[in-house]
């Protein structure tokens, strides 16, 4: 069952992503993004995480795919200016190249050697057990990354103002 | 075949080379950011199959700290969009060559 659902997950994920890479529309590929988080969810379900799915579905496919779409639709407006006069099939040849290399060298050595089998009894990471290790151990961390939340709100906002310093 | 580690590499090593190529071959910038985070769900699988294997926690927590860089990465990156957009009238990262010229 757990194999099933991995390749379930997993390739609808991996599919999802490919084609939010390959759509046309930045709408269309925002919507299959929110398709494939959706899908890492639920590998992190299997990974005996539910807190993680949980915010994976909250925070990502939630909070900063709205983000997204609201800018897409703010900027393209209902005329896409869709990817005109593109790149020709020898410069993405090109550009492509390095990924393929890099895809050799990652996938091989993550497939390297037999396969390391998981503990039979997982530590479920549930609300309550990371926050735990999270107020206590990783305290200044979680401290730290909420002045860096803080600095973003503040600079998206210095960005966003228009010339006459109106928000 | 049981699942183990190992299947978990090989999903995050191929999810990352499929944002790897968006980044690399897409030139409408949206879709360039969507590849990053991409790119980032994939060392947050990472995370979260060490967190299994070793059946410790501490993966959870840095996935945690993923989640809120990725937020910042995303609204910081988007309202830079918004203002070359207001600029330039572009968001084709091959127009963006002002630095180059």
């Amino acid at each position: 069952m757990e194999t099933f659902l991995f390749y379930l997950f997993g390739a609808l994920m991996l599919g999802a992503a490919v084609m939010t890479v390959a759509s046309r529309s930045a709408v269309a590929a925002a919507v299959w993004l929110v398709f494939s988080f959706v899908c890492a969810a639920g590998v992190f379900a299997l990974l005996a995480a539910p807190f993680l799915a949980i915010l994976q579905i909250l925070i990502y496919a939630g909070a900063i795919m709205v983000l997204f779409l609201f800018v897409i639709m703010m900027l393209q407006g209902p005329v896409l200016p869709a990817e005109v006069a593109g790149r020709t099939v020898g410069r993405k040849a090109l550009l492509a190249l390095p990924a393929a290399a890099i895809a050799v060298i990652l996938i091989s050595w993550a497939a390297r050697g037999r396969e390391t089998p998981f503990g039979a009894t997982p530590v479920t990471g549930t609300a309550a057990a990371v926050a735990e290790l999270l107020l206590n151990r990783y305290l200044l961390a979680f401290e730290l990354i909420s002045i860096v939340l803080l600095v973003a709100i503040v600079g998206a906002m210095s960005l966003g103002r228009n010339e006459e310093g109106q928000p | 075949m049981t699942v183990g580690l190992t299947h978990y590499l090989v999903l995050a090593a191929a999810m990352f080379l499929v944002g790897m190529a968006g980044v690399l071959i897409r030139r409408n910038s949206l879709i360039v950011f969507m590849s990053i985070e991409i790119m980032l769900s994939a060392a947050n699988l990472v995370f979260a199959a060490y967190s299994r294997l070793h059946g410790d926690l501490a993966g959870h927590v840095f996935v945690l700290m993923v989640f809120a860089v990725a937020a910042a990465e995303a609204a910081i990156g988007l309202a830079i969009l918004v203002e070359i957009h207001r600029l330039r009238r572009s968001v084709n990262v091959d127009d963006l060559n002002t630095l180059m010229e």
